[in-house]
């Protein structure tokens, strides 16, 4: 444990400041971007209901909610990115008002997991987007075990469960995986990420062009 | 009352049956603890009932639409009993209405707790109490912090972003596929802007003498006192009461193990 | 010389030498072998033109930069004798405190008290003496009633003295102010240098100064640093010295010189006289007809823009009460009055950007609401206080020729029209270059040039000159005056009444949410009255030609 302890404080100490404000400003815009995806779902859940396919109306968004993680290992490119950022949007989600409470807190950390395994499989080494995606894909699928115990799917039919769990695998691929890499790189071109590792790869790779 | 608590010590409080009532897959229990939590909200604070109740009853439509859901396809293990209706081929048992019912009235009663949170937090204090109890890094807290300023922000941010455009001669967007497209046309330059200025903030901070070091001291002080203790004694110990009369009664049901 | 002997008894608090500093690795460096020292107790001017590296240099003495923004260094610093790479983290900055530039990016919360507290917390005050030490720095700024106000909902000048604050807070030894009163108000303005040079004694503090209008500040300085454009240092002294032996060298920089200076070597006053008292007792001739120039009267005729009783508040504060206004065509309006005023406020009702709560406005004989939004903005121009504001892409080149771009024009009319804007504002080489990595100056220019790709009927501007030098002041007041000769009518708010006293036909004081003046400068300057009340003053000729002339010479010169 008080490894662990360590572990973490060494992390904290290799992020600059800077780093640490832009992922938590990333986490408080996509909180509010969350949130808004939360009543959309609620819609989306409303409209399917009367076909009997309510929980899909949440499945089909679900990889919105583990966008911020790939965005933020994406542009920081440190241990602990991932996890950090998705901790962080959760905890302002609750201070927001979200109706899931603390507990969100809890998924925020499990999902972040999730993303985070897949970089650190690469020894944080490797950005490429099948990478971005599989971050994706393994988020979607640590919060669906998570999701299991806490939403009950124990009780639902296993031909049910495995389709939500191959909706909730395809949307973190493309709404977490795809268009995380996509607005990360919208915002690289605007510039403002040169002091991060996504703007410097940017900036190598144009130089070695030039040269 | 209810928002002196200190808000690590109340969310903790929180989290412990918000956990727990997954496992629990009657009626009884988390309809017990569901009327608990929302007769100590309504006691301990001056929430008007107007108020909470236009926020809570949107989710007793969410819970409807999944407890339908889970009546159609519950699985084998919980369907037991007999057929009591049938939908088109859907053939609904007594213990899918039972499940179904259950799984619905928890999530209301997740939403109940984190009504009670929400409602009566505010959020700073409830950052300073998660640096101060929950020992998170300066760093990290104040990091967070940092971020979190932009929230307020944010209107104004959007307000001057969508002037500067008027000035240049962008006109306002019109019709749905117009507001499509200045959303796009003002998302991305938004959060550049925001990070533009997380980094300047990052550089302010620092000229400021912060180090993250985690010896500061602090000007608005979170405490952890007697009260907070009861509090959450209260709410603990009136979960596991729950938990037990459900026993007494033969209603409890964990993960489909009938006690 | 004086160096050397002093070394042994006293060690500099801060010397530097052969410093050089980039952004980029292969670019010209931003600061070019630099070697100068500030000792215990001095305050030093710098001053330099716009875009020479100064703020660069004030944020390398606190070791902010080359980390903050990956740049490189060659060369030490030193503070207290030892390399400032080699302090601890925050050691350094909680000894040496900057305000910066911008007003906006220095503050880390969102309440005033919150920002106080942060400092405070940072250096380890015991939670009892926090309040004591907030009512202190905010009573020494005149800030105390906003302690609880939001900073991001202050006025430019608020948010200014609040930056200070924090600062005073950390008890610096070394503070140093970059272009600290850019958006102050004529008396507060005042009142700052003087509160500095009353809390440097105070405090034993040095002080680092980084300004344009040098007037006020050159009585407390000890000695003078300028640096060129190429980010050299060229000249250090004493300031009669530099003023009087390098005038010539200074004015060829485009930098500003005292007008007290100017107006002796102009008039060959003997006794290099530094402050107005000295000058006023050489024996100015007539300094009226050396320096004023009447302004240019073109025959305005109809009114373009008219504002009829408006009113406007702000989370039910009200800020303007009761305006009415009208704009002639082609005429030069300047609109001046204390912090939080109004005037950035007015300027925006002008321009259409916020409804007035109550009041109708016309623009061209059509009500606002029924002007077609486009077809507005090519007959209205508008320029924001902070120039970042204004920003709307990722280039100088492309926020240039965005205007034209959007009015459908070609690709080598607009690369022409650009090449001869970024000329006149000293910007080319900077055509690829982020609109936010420019320096305060050059932002500003940037957002004055994204408005002229048009002739339209009406330009606003609100503090165009703001942390300019002499050169870029000279020319910005140019370019803005040719256009009102060819018939643009033009608005501008300002805090400098030099400006105001050699431009405007008319001017508009406003104060207590409505409009208390509204006439001609020269006429303002003989309402006593409602100068000190708007918390204006008066322009240095007027100043000088009062004090000549023996009118109250004391209220005028202190
Ligand atoms: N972050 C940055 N990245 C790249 N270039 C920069 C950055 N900041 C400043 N510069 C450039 O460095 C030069 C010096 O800028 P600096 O802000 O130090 O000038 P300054 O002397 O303070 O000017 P002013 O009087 O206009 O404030 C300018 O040409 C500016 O464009
Ligand atoms: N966004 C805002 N929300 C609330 N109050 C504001 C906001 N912007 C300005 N104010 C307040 O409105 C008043 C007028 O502000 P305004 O910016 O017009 O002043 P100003 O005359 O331009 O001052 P300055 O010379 O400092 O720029 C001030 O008291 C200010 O605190
Ligand atoms: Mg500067
Ligand atoms: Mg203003």
């Amino acid at each position: 444990m008080s490894n662990r302890l360590t572990e973490f404080k060494e992390m904290l100490n290799s992020w600059k400041l800077k780093e640490i404000v832009l992922m938590s400003l990333l986490g408080v815009v996509f909180a509010v971007i969350y949130l808004m995806f939360y009543f959309f779902g609620m819609g989306l859940t409303n409209v399917l209901t009367p076909f009997g396919l309510a929980p899909f109306g949440y499945e089909i968004i679900f990889g919105i909610w583990f966008i911020v993680s790939i965005v933020a290992a994406y542009i920081i490119r440190k241990p602990g990115a991932a996890l950090v950022s998705e901790t962080i949007a959760a905890t302002v989600q609750v201070l927001l008002g979200s109706p899931a409470g603390p507990r969100l807190i809890i998924s925020g950390i499990i999902q972040g997991l999730g993303a985070e395994v897949a970089f650190a499989a690469t020894r944080w080494k490797n950005y490429t987007l099948s990478v971005l995606v599989l971050a994706g894909v393994s988020a979607a699928v640590f919060s669906f075990v998570w999701g299991w115990f806490i939403s009950g799917f124990a009780a639902l039919s296993p031909g049910l469960v495995v389709a939500m769990f191959i909706v909730r695998c395809l949307s973190g691929a493309l709404l977490a995986g795809l268009l995380g890499k996509y607005v990360s790189d919208q915002l690289a071109n605007t510039g403002v990420l040169r002091g991060y590792a996504l703007g410097k790869e940017r900036q190598n790779k144009r130089e070695k062009k030039s040269a | 009352m209810l928002s002196s608590v200190n808000p690590s010590v109340k969310a903790m409080t929180i989290l412990i049956p918000g956990v727990l009532l997954a496992f629990m897959f009657d009626i009884f229990t988390p309809l017990a603890y569901l009327i608990f939590t929302v007769a100590m909200t309504f006691i301990l604070s001056d929430i008007p009932v107007k108020r909470y109740l236009a926020i809570f009853s949107p989710f007793i439509i969410v819970a409807l639409g999944f407890s339908w859901m889970t009546m159609l396809y519950t699985s084998d293990r919980f369907a037991g009993g007999e057929i009591v209706f049938s939908f088109l081929w859907f053939d609904i048992t007594e213990g899918a209405i039972i499940t179904a019912v259950s799984l619905g009235i928890r999530s209301l009663c997740i939403v109940a707790l984190s009504l009670m949170f929400v409602l009566t937090t505010d959020s700073t204090k409830f950052m300073l109490s998660l640096m101060q109890q929950a020992k998170l890094p300066p760093k990290l807290t104040f990091g967070i912090l940092a971020g979190y300023r932009f929230l307020p922000t944010f209107r104004h941010e959007f307000e001057v972003l969508r002037q500067a455009h008027r000035i240049r001669g962008v006109g306002r967007a019109k019709g749905i596929r117009g507001r499509i497209r200045q959303f796009r046309r003002y998302s991305i330059p938004l959060m550049a802007n925001a990070i533009r200025k997380a980094e300047r903030v990052a550089i302010a901070m620092e000229s400021k003498g912060f180090t993250g070091s985690t010896g500061r001291t602090h000007y608005h002080e979170m405490k952890v006192g007697r009260k907070d203790w009861m509090f959450f004694s209260a709410f603990v110990t009136a979960f596991f009461a729950v938990v037990f009369a459900s026993y007494l009664f033969g209603y409890l049901n964990i993960f489909g193990y009938q006690f | 010389m004086k160096r050397n002997q002093r070394k042994d008894d006293i060690q500099p608090l801060v010397d530097v030498s052969s410093f050089s500093f980039g952004f980029e690795e292969k670019e010209a460096p931003v600061l070019n072998d630099l070697s100068f020292n500030i000792q215990r107790g001095e305050t030093v001017l710098l001053m330099g033109p716009s875009g020479s590296g100064k703020s660069t240099l004030a944020l390398c003495l606190n070791r902010l930069y080359p980390a903050a923004v990956e740049g490189w260094t060659k060369g030490t610093i030193r503070f207290k004798g030892s390399d400032t790479a080699s302090y601890r983290d925050g050691e350094l900055n909680q000894q040496i405190g900057v305000v910066f530039q911008d007003p906006e990016s220095q503050f880390c919360m969102i309440t005033v008290e919150n920002e106080l507290a942060f400092t405070l917390e940072n250096l380890h005050t015991p939670r009892g003496e926090m309040d004591g030490r907030m009512e202190e720095v905010l009573e020494a700024t005149g800030m105390t009633e906003y302690r609880y106000r939001n900073i991001h909902e202050l006025s430019g000048g608020e948010k200014q003295k609040i930056a200070l604050a924090s600062v005073l807070l950390l008890n610096p030894d070394l503070l140093i102010l970059d272009e600290p009163t850019a958006n102050l108000d004529p008396a507060s303005r005042k009142m700052f240098i003087d509160l500095i040079s009353r809390l440097k004694e105070d405090w034993n503090m040095s002080v680092l100064v980084i300004e344009h209008q040098l007037d006020d500040w050159v009585e407390q300085t000890d000695r003078v640093l300028a640096v060129n454009s190429e980010g050299r240092l060229f000249l250090e002294g004493a300031p009669d010295s530099v003023f009087y032996d390098r005038f010539q060298e200074l004015k060829a920089e485009g930098i500003h010189l005292p007008k007290v200076v100017k107006t002796a070597v102009e008039n060959g006053i003997p006794g290099r006289p530094l402050s107005e008292a000295d000058l006023v007792s050489g024996r100015v001739p007539d300094p009226a007809a050396s320096e004023h120039k009447s302004p240019a009267m073109p025959g305005s005729s109809g009114t373009i823009l008219s504002l009829n009783q408006v009113a406007f508040s702000r989370k039910k504060k009200s800020v303007l009460k009761d305006v009415s206004l009208e704009i002639r065509q082609g005429e030069f309006l300047a609109i001046a009055g204390e912090n939080g005023a109004g005037k950035s406020t007015l300027l925006q009702l002008m321009a259409g950007l916020l409804k007035p709560s109550s009041g109708s406005r016309t623009f061209l004989d059509k009500a606002f609401e029924k002007w077609d939004e486009k077809d507005l903005r090519r007959q209205l121009g508008f320029v924001f206080q902070n120039p970042e504001h204004q920003f709307i892409t990722d280039t100088v080149y492309d926020e240039i020729t965005f205007g034209m771009k959007l009015n459908g024009a070609g690709e080598p009319v607009m690369e022409q029209r650009a090449k001869e804007l970024m000329t006149k504002f000293h910007l080319s080489g900077k055509k690829y270059s982020n609109p936010f990595s420019l320096s305060g100056g050059q932002k500003r220019r940037l957002s004055v040039a994204s408005m002229l790709d048009d002739t339209p009927e009406l330009l606003l501007f609100d503090e165009p000159t703001f942390g300019q030098d002499a050169r870029t002041t000279d020319e910005l007041m140019k370019i803005i005056s040719s256009l009102q000769q060819s018939g643009t009518a033009v608005v501008f708010v300002t805090h400098d009444m030099d400006l105001v006293d050699r431009y405007c036909e008319r001017v508009c004081v406003i104060s207590s949410g409505t409009i208390a003046f509204s006439g001609s400068p020269d006429k303002l300057w003989n309402r006593p009255d409602l100068v000190a009340g708007a918390r204006l003053r008066l322009p240095f000729r007027a100043r000088i030609q009062q004090a000549v002339k023996g009118e109250k010479p004391h209220a005028v010169v202190r």
